[in-house]
């Protein structure tokens, strides 16, 4: 039999749970006999009463309430939520990112793993009608690639699509700050609104819910910047290393750095951080625009509607956040950023920003590295006097640094780097507009250099071709048995046989190559010569081929010429240009100038020299013949190499005698530069305007030779 | 999703929220210190009201919630004090039989006067106050908040037996209170019973 107390204590559960019939019926049965137990159920029924539900609250009326105190507290802390969850509006729109395990570097989505059909439900009621879908992201950090002032740039993995991409965190240094905070956001939703193809693609904005972090997902494009771009060309140039054809990429990366600012324009954004190192170049020919966290909204802007009320950053707050930052880079600063003249500041400011990379590209160097001295961003320049430079100076040239540049090009750069505003290019199109103008005009000069080019080198070539002519062909006549027949031959008979012979080739070879003049063979002994058979045109009609007779064969002290060509070794051909090759003197240039080859004969007994067999071209016929066969230069010079003599010289196709012999300055000044690189080049290629070309060809190597200097129409 | 208004959260229910805290936590600072948390839940969770309910019912079902954890957090606490547990009222009330004491309930209401329900629930209120921490946390869960009976275990990671032990010596607890506090107040005075109970 149960004692009162167990009895009480299935009173006390009978409140709150269904006793089964047999304790109801001892229940009943108890308080049928106790009256303590009757009081007990009765007093404790009536307690259970009074606090179900909210009774007692309603019980309370108004007494019992909030402090005051309690209510001023109480409302504070919800106006500060409801500021935070404004700042984060668009995290929760976008589906906010929830958890985090920092400790493996993993940032992953919303809090959707709990919530997820509420969230639904939610999206439904939110959007009347209007299905809303809300995914989870999760991004592995793999390792950082960057960091800037505000904050820093991981590769990481997307883990859903396994894709790389770049994510952007704010940095831990700024985590204390809200105008960074501010900041970090408003650069994110100026990013995201701007869709174009030299825009970054912005992925996902979020905050990760354990740390409370606000970080932003985007394409990852690499570490490659025009800055490393402009630096590898520059190094290139300073290698003599063709360059023609980067110096084309690179203003076509200039042109599209000049359609995504003129795109941000339209949408009422202004860069005002435009540099080299702003622009990352993939490896797929894309041209990205980055770091729009210095961006001005222009408040008649587009995207000055569509932001939240904490994009539109003042302009205190957001230079509050730069404050050791890049700000102190003015490397690439616009007078008006300079003078400090923030009202100021509009579309114009970044077209001087583009004129900066213009110039960057175009000289190597920032616009205002001459007045910052050291490296950033330990300036030992003090800043504030190179702010006041900057604003005070008219833009730079590339001649300030030294540096050659096409005239036009250097033209547009320094209108679109004007000190006022009003003076420079309208809009960043105008801008690109220029820069594709004279690329169009680049491309058609420059394919009409490249034109000549070829054509001064065919001069060239084929100059060289003749002289390997003539060598073949005097290594054959010297070759004949001819003249070792008439080398060995004692009777004049005999001789007189062997002279026949050998004239007969000499003739058969003067008939097959029309340009040559003649072919000689002399004997040479005790420093003197004598021509023993001389085959050669006649001097005004080049169709008759002659033998020499032996009284007019030519003898005397061996010149410096046939010194030469008997001092080489057998089968080797000597070659220059002279006047005389018997003459004394070899100086001088003229008109009559004689192209001569000369190849020694052996005695096959005593192996001493005994002759020589040469062979003579009209280096003026030759050269008349060539530029008689039409040119598209405007003008081709040949001069001689030792003396700056002109040997000839067309104009549109026709040759100028003037009777006179002329140097190279007197005709034509602008050749000048050309004759003097040619007496260390084999080249001259006019890297400036693209309008002389010049090539030469020595015979005896820096002694003698020729150069054609072509000039393009 | 329907419009909230925070800022007027705390004119309109602050009140109310509170009275409803206080009387679960039986603590002014842990009710506003709830009835906070139930505030900012509301800012963050805000596209969760959908309007078919009340705003207040919306923000009271957050609160339970709120109290909920908050007795847990302090349940669990308190594990440790064991000694709460072992406060037993009933041994004020029975004898070593297990017997009822004559008068141990000293409840007599006037057999022709009805009860005034606010009145008893000041008394009610007040002797709540009074009870062991382990004691009060499972009467409000269950007799309060109604809450099942693996729902209470559960929150406060306790046994079913443990349970109805403890709930038990809530009810005998507040019952002793309750009736000699009632008897006080038939002798001196409503008004200062309910000075009393404050």
């Amino acid at each position: 039999m149960p004692n009162d107390k167990a009895i009480s204590h299935l009173i006390s559960q009978s409140m709150r749970r269904k006793l089964d019939d047999e304790e109801s019926a001892r229940v009943d049965s108890h308080l049928r006999e106790s009256e303590e137990a009757r009081k007990f159920a009765e007093l404790s029924a009536l307690i259970q009463t009074s606090v179900s539900g909210t009774s007692l609250v309603e019980s309370s009326g108004d007494q019992n309430g909030l402090s005051q105190e309690a209510k001023a507290r109480l409302k504070e802390s919800i106006r500060g939520a409801v500021q935070q969850k404004a700042s984060l509006s668009q995290a929760d729109s976008a589906g906010s990112i929830s958890a985090s395990d920092s400790g493996s570097g993993r940032l992953h989505d919303p809090q959707l793993a709990e919530t997820s059909p509420v969230q639904k439900e939610v999206g439904q009621s939110l959007y009347q009608g209007h299905e809303n879908r809300q995914a989870a992201a999760s991004f592995r950090l793999v390792r950082p690639i960057a960091e800037g002032g505000l904050g820093k740039v991981w590769l990481a993995q997307d883990e859903k699509l396994g894709r790389a991409v770049a994510i952007k965190q704010l940095k831990s240094q700024s985590l204390e700050s809200p105008q960074a905070w501010q900041r970090f956001h408003r650069e994110a939703e100026i990013t995201g609104h701007l869709e174009h193809p030299n825009v970054v693609p912005l992925y996902f904005y979020g905050v990760d819910r354990q740390s409370g972090e606000p970080f932003y997902a985007m394409r990852f494009v690499g570490k490659r910047t025009l800055s490393d771009a402009i630096e590898e060309h520059h190094d290139r140039v300073e290698a003599d290393e063709e360059c023609c054809v980067s110096v084309h990429r690179l203003l076509s990366i200039f042109q599209d750095i000049c359609q995504a600012i003129a795109y941000a324009h339209s949408r009422g954004v202004v860069h005002r951080d435009l540099k080299p190192d702003n622009v990352v170049l993939d490896n797929f020919g894309q041209v990205i625009v980055i770091d729009w966290g210095l961006a001005k909204v222009l408040e008649d802007g587009e995207l000055a509607t569509k932001l939240t009320s904490d994009a539109l950053l003042s302009e205190s707050d957001l230079l509050q956040t730069m404050q050791g930052e890049a700000i102190g880079t003015p490397l690439y600063m616009s007078p008006e950023q300079a003078a400090g003249e923030l009202n100021k500041i509009d579309h114009r400011t970044d077209v001087y920003g583009l004129g900066a990379i213009l110039f960057s590209i175009l000289t190597g160097k920032a616009p205002h590295e001459k007045s910052v001295v050291g490296t950033p961003p330990d300036y030992s320049s003090d800043l504030n006097s190179v702010l006041k430079i900057i604003a005070a100076s008219d833009p730079p040239t590339a001649s300030d640094y030294g540096k050659s540049v096409p005239r036009k090009l250097e033209n547009i750069c320094v209108k679109a780097m004007a000190r006022k505003q009003h003076m420079r290019f309208d809009s960043a199109v105008d801008l690109a507009s220029a820069v594709e103008s004279w690329m169009a005009g680049q491309s058609g000069k420059q394919a009409a250099y490249d034109a000549l080019r070829m054509e001064g080198r065919e001069l060239r070539a084929d100059m060289q071709a003749t002289v390997r002519d003539m060598a073949r062909n005097i290594r054959f006549a010297a070759g004949m048995p001819s003249i070792e027949g008439l080398m060995k031959a004692e009777s004049d008979e005999d001789k007189q046989v062997w002279r026949k012979r050998l004239a007969t080739v000499f003739q058969g070879l003067l008939k097959a190559t029309p340009y040559f003049r003649s072919f000689v063979y002399i004997a040479v002994g005790d420093g003197q010569f004598t021509e023993q058979v001389r085959a050669e045109r006649h001097s005004s009609d080049m169709s008759t081929i002659r033998v020499v007779p032996r009284s007019h064969l030519r003898s005397g002290q061996i010149s410096e010429f046939v010194q030469r060509v008997a001092d080489e070794m057998p089968e080797e051909v000597y070659t220059s240009v002279v006047i005389d090759p018997y003459g004394d003197s070899q100086e001088g240039c003229a008109t009559d100038l004689r192209l001569v080859s000369g190849v020694p004969v052996y005695d096959s007994e005593t192996e001493d020299v005994s002759g020589c067999v040469m062979i003579e071209c009209e280096i003026n016929q030759l050269l008349r013949d060539q530029l008689s066969r039409g040119s598209s230069a405007a003008e081709v010079v040949v001069a001689c190499n030792a003396t700056n003599r002109v040997l000839l010289q067309s104009r549109s196709g026709q040759i100028i005698d003037t009777g006179q012999i002329e140097t190279v300055e007197q005709i034509a000044d602008h050749f000048l530069t050309a004759v003097e690189t040619l007496q260390t080049e084999a080249d001259f290629i006019d890297g400036q305007d693209s309008a002389i070309f010049g090539a030469t060809l020595w015979f005896v190597p820096n002694e003698r030779g020729i150069s054609y200097l072509l000039r393009r129409k | 999703m329907a419009d909230v208004n925070p800022a007027n959260w705390v004119d309109d229910y602050g009140d109310y929220l509170f009275r409803y805290a206080k009387s679960r936590l039986r603590d002014p600072g842990a009710a506003e210190e709830v009835v906070q948390e139930t505030f900012l839940a509301g800012v963050r969770y805000s596209r969760q009201y959908s309007g078919s309910g009340s705003e207040r019912g919306w923000l009271m079902g957050i609160l339970k919630r709120k109290i909920v954890d908050h007795i847990r957090a302090r349940a669990k606490h308190n594990q440790e004090l064991v000694y709460e547990d072992e406060h037993d009222p009933s041994e004020q009330l029975f004898d070593a039989a297990g017997n009822w004491k004559p008068g141990a309930i000293n409840w007599s209401p006037p057999p022709d006067q009805e009860i005034e329900m606010q009145e008893l629930q000041f008394v009610v209120q007040g002797c709540l106050e009074t009870l062991p921490e382990n004691q009060a946390a499972v009467f409000v869960l269950s007799a309060m908040e109604e809450m099942d009976t693996d729902e209470v275990c559960r929150e406060l990671d306790i046994t079913p037996s443990n349970m109805w032990v403890r709930i038990h010596r809530a009810r005998v607890g507040l019952a002793k209170c309750v009736s000699a506090k009632w008897q006080v107040d038939q002798n001196i005075g409503t008004n200062e019973v309910k000075q009393h109970a404050k």
